[in-house]
């Protein structure tokens, strides 16, 4: 009776940056089946809400149907796998030409090996997002972050206080890395708008020109794009850096 | 104190004011067999042991005053199997549906609305509705995955001259929509009683006259709780522009009724919302939703303060 209402029972789904999720090894005996693993900021997880960059999808093997996938945020990359268990999320990725903004809703896995511990996804569901989910993600998530480190700061609670023990976290450092992703989303936001505003100011200018005006029917959409392209490029490289830094 | 000591305790006080005394040493070590060894949970290990000592000195039950289970928030109800006390308003009175049923319904405080089941052998006067009462010593169940109290022979009801507030039963939320269930989409509904269709037969009416509706059954979470929330096709096509006929016609050029909760679900999942509702048992019935709309500078400006 226990387990059945516990399953019942729908696990929230955590904010967390990358960076912090990918240090998580500390497993959590649950009773049931279902995976938690303690967050370095003192939080059980099994459930993940994510918003970040595909950067590639691969058939482990030809024909498998079972593909690894690499997501990034601001902070570092998480690692995951879909396949036929996964079938909402398996029939969206195969739509999906990354490198593109999804949402993701994914349970954890954790792999414990010889050489230590690794997080990976599960995803229930990929969906591509525009960039405004993006931004607004890592501002919700730098806030959940925030408040969790005030929890650690606090302490007390039992999870909290497994949590120093466990992982003993550097929380000026992880308060520095919260900063800097909303930093960037921050700068980033600002260029775009600022781009805009241009754009648009340009278009004011060139009003008096009837051909112009026919030329660029849907100008903000067209001019908007090759913006967003590149510093999502820019995103990709300083992720892909952070992996060989590693 | 450990929890066994504080139970053992329990039951000598109980005995002493009923005029018995009974050997807490030995009490103890039966607690601990049925706990610790036999993994019994704690409200039956207590009723065994009070039970042995009853038959052990011949005490009849109704001597025994009777040790009132703490009183508790509908909120904090959450494990099965555990003796509480309530203080709860009737807020909806259903019809029972089995002769070992003498009541069944909603109670709720000021944190939460639950189910109760008063049963026949409880043999208890009527409870009605909007009243308040003090739910005695009632036990804690599940039943399809939800929490419940059921009210028995050894249950008190008592009338209540206490005002008790109900929930807000609109709410008001900001979170991702993480999910969308089964029986989203474009589904057909049986004319007689509106029940959603499966494989176009209706659970009670067989092969009937049906029609087509739009609805979406997701979960909306905020990274705090979750809410299972209903959109209507009203609140499906201000999102996405989508209405009946809209989905029909989608339905109609895949010829394949599952392309719309497709369509629906690359436009809706994944994104963030407000929404406005009313709270039911398990859903949240949606009255407005829209897309949130942040002022991304403001957020992250006020965020970045909290750093200095």
């Amino acid at each position: 009776m226990n387990e059945q209402s516990r399953s019942f029972r729908r696990a929230v789904a955590r904010r967390v940056f990358a960076f912090e999720l990918n240090e998580a090894t500390h497993r959590l005996e649950s009773g049931d089946k279902t995976i938690q693993v303690l967050l370095p900021t003192g939080e059980a997880c099994s459930r993940i809400f994510f918003v970040g960059v595909l950067l590639d999808r691969e058939e482990t093997r030809p024909d498998s149907d079972f593909w690894r996938v690499r997501i990034s945020d601001p902070t570092g990359v998480l690692r995951g796998f879909v396949g036929r268990f996964q079938p909402d999320a398996l029939e969206s990725l195969l739509k999906i030409e990354p490198p593109e903004i999804v949402a993701v809703v994914s349970k954890i896995r954790l792999f414990e090996g010889e050489r230590g511990t690794l997080i990976t996804l599960r995803p229930e569901n990929i969906v591509p997002v525009e960039r405004e989910v993006r931004d607004y993600w890592v501002v919700e998530t730098a806030k959940r972050t925030l408040d969790r480190i005030e929890n650690m700061r606090r302490g007390g609670e039992e999870l909290v206080e497994l949590a120093w023990q466990v992982y003993n976290p550097d929380l000026d450092s992880y308060e520095e890395r919260v900063k800097e992703a909303v930093k960037t989303i921050l700068d980033q936001h600002s260029a775009i708008e600022a781009a805009r505003k241009e754009i648009e100011e340009e278009e004011e200018e060139q009003e008096g020109e009837e051909e112009k005006e026919f030329e660029a029917e849907e100008p903000g959409e067209e001019l908007e794009i090759p913006d967003l392209e590149d510093l999502e490029f820019e995103e990709e490289e300083w992720d892909l850096s952070d992996i060989l830094g590693e | 104190m450990d929890r066994i000591s504080e139970l053992t305790e329990q039951i000598v006080e109980r005995f002493k004011t009923s005029g018995y005394d009974v050997n807490s040493k030995e009490i103890y070590k039966r607690l601990k067999l049925l706990i610790d060894e036999f993994k019994v949970p704690e409200g039956e290990a207590v009723r065994t042991v009070t039970n042995y000592l009853m038959k052990e000195l011949d005490v009849p039950r109704e001597q025994l005053v009777a040790v009132e289970s703490p009183l508790t928030k509908i909120a904090e109800i959450k494990t099965p199997g555990e003796w509480i006390s309530l203080k709860a308003r009737v807020v909806q009175l259903w019809d029972s549906s089995s002769p070992n049923v003498s009541q069944v319904g909603l109670i709720g405080d000021e944190t939460g609305i639950i189910k109760f089941v008063v049963w026949s052998k409880a043999n208890k006067p009527p409870v009605e509705e909007g009243k308040c009462y003090l739910f005695a010593n009632v036990v804690t169940d599940s039943f399809g995955g939800r929490m419940q109290v059921n009210v028995n022979r050894n249950s008190r009801i008592e009338e209540l001259d206490e005002d008790i507030q109900l929930p807000p039963r609109e709410l008001e939320v900001v979170g991702a929509l993480i999910a969308i269930q089964q029986n989203s989409g474009l589904i057909r509904r049986c004319r007689i009683c509106n029940r959603v269709l499966t494989k176009d037969v209706c659970p009670i009416h067989g092969k009937t006259e049906a029609y087509d509706d739009l609805r979406i059954k997701g979960v909306v979470d905020d990274g705090e709780n979750y809410y299972e929330v209903i959109l209507n096709e009203e609140n499906v096509r201000e999102l996405t522009g989508i209405g009946i006929e809209e989905a029909k016609a989608i339905a109609m050029e895949n010829l394949d009724r599952n392309s719309v909760l497709s369509e629906l679900k690359s436009r809706l999942l994944g994104r963030y919302y407000r929404l406005k509702g009313n709270r039911g048992e398990r859903y949240l019935i949606v009255n407005d939703i829209e897309f949130l709309n942040m002022d991304l500078e403001k957020e992250a400006g006020s965020l970045l303060g909290r750093f200095e």
